[in-house]
């Protein structure tokens, strides 16, 4: 027999397994720590090549006063101010995303929490169900007659 | 009002029962309307112009995630670019490249807005993006409306200035880079204009999200009015002559398109709003319910009633396969006869009053005309 409250609750887990509950449940597999830091991981990877990038096409951008004034400059002074706006800008970026993914990661196991309960209803919902069929097979099992 | 709730619930009605055909086709329009305006706008590889390839690039995109628009629109951009100037492709190639690596990584689910705000641009009604994406999405959305702002600026001076940046010489490179860097960083009305976006944005955020009846009225009027205020500073700083008649024009028009979309979104009926106060083990809890405005639509359902001379369809289909029944036994007659008789093919036709088939008939007659001869 169909029971109605047990199909709602499969509809809402199916749900979210296929549309949220994916990115969930990949985010779920890490500690947060990890998780996290992974993440950071990568922006520091890719906020690395961002800033090169940007700092090539200024010098592209300059190459004429760059060609000039290359043997007046102080090429160490020069690298110093690039490295020291490259950890600025590596620090903000690697802040931005540990504030962004830790909300995220935080959001994740909340609905991962929601979807482990309803799948614990769910199961202790069949077992009922289960007890329930059991007791009406062994009342219909006692009354027939001998 | 109930008129318009009835057509919004068949709008709505229509759309859920029809997804599978609507979201391909409204992302093929979108993939179209970004295809064309690309190359009106930039079109300087006549191959990639063609109509038939934007169709079929189009028709691709129907059946892709909306983010591939974004990735084709962007190569198709640089294949057009390319062909005009190395330049202008690396600069813009930059562009693209940055936003990608720092920024839509975080919010893969706002990158849409990035191809609605040129396309907003060129229909000269840009001040809808703002409170669109204020009264929407996320304070997030900031960036990508920005993002959506400067390739817009940048792609209209290339446009605009395509006869001084064609060409591939190496000489001309440098000086092509800075004059299209200079484009991106130092024009004021483009900076302006993000800053201004960017406080409504954030401004229609936080008022849609206060706990005041009208709350999405209030932001929608705010935001604009603040816009407005913001450009027309900026115009008297920096002195971007700015149309100020397109200003209040696409303002009106903004408020009009993000009314139709509160409509949708956020159709609520205040005067019922209940407030509810009750407390658990741990908190405290102030309620406000505000109901929403729905109507529900008459379900019609088309019953044919036939007049009484005229047979049930089961009927008449009952008769037909009777009538049937009957030639087949009357070739079946037919063929057993001719078999026994040698008689020459005669054409089945109903039977008469009297029960007989034009087989029966005609061997009648021929018997009857024989016995009579013998008479």
């Amino acid at each position: 027999m169909l029971n109605e409250s047990r199909i709602k609750l499969m509809t809402k887990m199916a749900s979210f397994e296929a549309g949220e509950g994916k990115k969930s449940m990949a985010i779920g597999t890490y500690f947060k720590g990890n998780y996290i830091w992974k993440e950071v991981i990568k922006s520091i990877i890719y906020g690395t090549l961002a800033f090169f990038i940007v700092v090539g096409l200024l010098v592209a951008y300059d190459l004429e006063s760059l060609l000039s004034d290359i043997y007046k400059m102080d090429l160490l002074d020069v690298g110093k101010t690039i490295a020291f706006n490259y950890l600025k800008f590596i620090l903000v970026y690697g802040i931005i995303t540990y504030i962004v993914f830790s909300l995220r990661y935080t959001k994740a196991r909340h609905n991962l929490r929601a979807y482990y309960n309803n799948l614990r209803r769910l199961s202790s919902m069949y077992k009922k169900e289960d007890r329930e069929k059991r007791e009406r097979t062994r009342a219909r099992r006692n009354g027939r007659p001998q | 009002m109930t008129k318009l709730l009835v057509i919004r619930e068949q709008i709505v009605k229509f759309v859920t029962k029809n997804e599978n055909y609507v979201r391909p086709i409204s992302k093929f329009i979108l993939a179209l309307i970004t295809l064309v305006i690309i190359n009106s706008k930039i079109g300087f590889a006549t191959r990639l112009a063609n109509g038939a390839i934007t169709i079929i690039i189009s028709l691709l995109a129907s059946f892709l995630p909306i983010n591939f628009i974004i990735i084709i629109a962007m190569i198709m951009i640089l294949l057009h670019l390319y062909s005009l100037s190395t330049a202008c492709a690396v600069v813009i190639g930059v562009l693209f490249l940055l936003m990608f690596l720092l920024y839509f990584r975080f919010a893969p689910k706002t990158t849409v807005l990035l191809l609605f705000t040129p396309i907003c641009f060129l229909l000269k009604v840009p001040y809808v993006m703002p409170l669109c994406a204020g009264l929407v999405c996320s304070p997030a959305s900031i960036i990508t409306i920005a993002c959506g702002t400067v390739t817009y600026y940048a792609i209209d001076f290339i446009s605009n200035n395509a006869s001084v940046l064609i060409g591939n010489s190496n000489e001309e490179f440098v000086t092509k880079l800075k004059m299209l860097m200079d484009e991106i960083m130092k024009n004021k009305e483009m900076l302006m204009l993000v800053v201004a976006f960017s406080f409504t944005i954030v401004v229609v955020n936080i008022i849609r999200r206060l706990s005041v009846d009208h709350a999405w009225t209030i932001a929608i009027v705010t935001g604009t009015l603040l816009d407005i205020l913001i450009v027309l500073i900026g115009d008297l700083k920096y002195g971007t002559y700015i149309s100020v008649v397109g200003l209040i024009f696409g303002s009106f028009v903004a408020v009009l398109v993000v009314t139709v979309i509160k409509f949708f979104v956020f159709n609520v009926d205040y005067t019922r709003t209940e407030r509810v106060q009750f407390e658990d083990d741990e908190y405290y809890y102030y309620v406000k319910a505000v109901p929403k405005n729905t109507v529900s639509i008459a379900d019609k359902q088309i019953k044919k009633i036939k007049g009484q001379g005229t047979p049930a369809p089961r009927k008449e289909k009952v008769a037909e396969r009777e009538s049937a029944e009957e030639q087949e036994m009357d070739a079946v007659e037919y063929r057993v006869r001719r078999s026994t008789t040698k008689e020459a093919p005669v054409r089945h036709g109903k039977r008469d009053a009297n029960g007989l088939t034009d087989i029966e008939r005609a061997a009648a007659a021929k018997a009857r005309a024989q016995r009579s001869a013998k008479k």
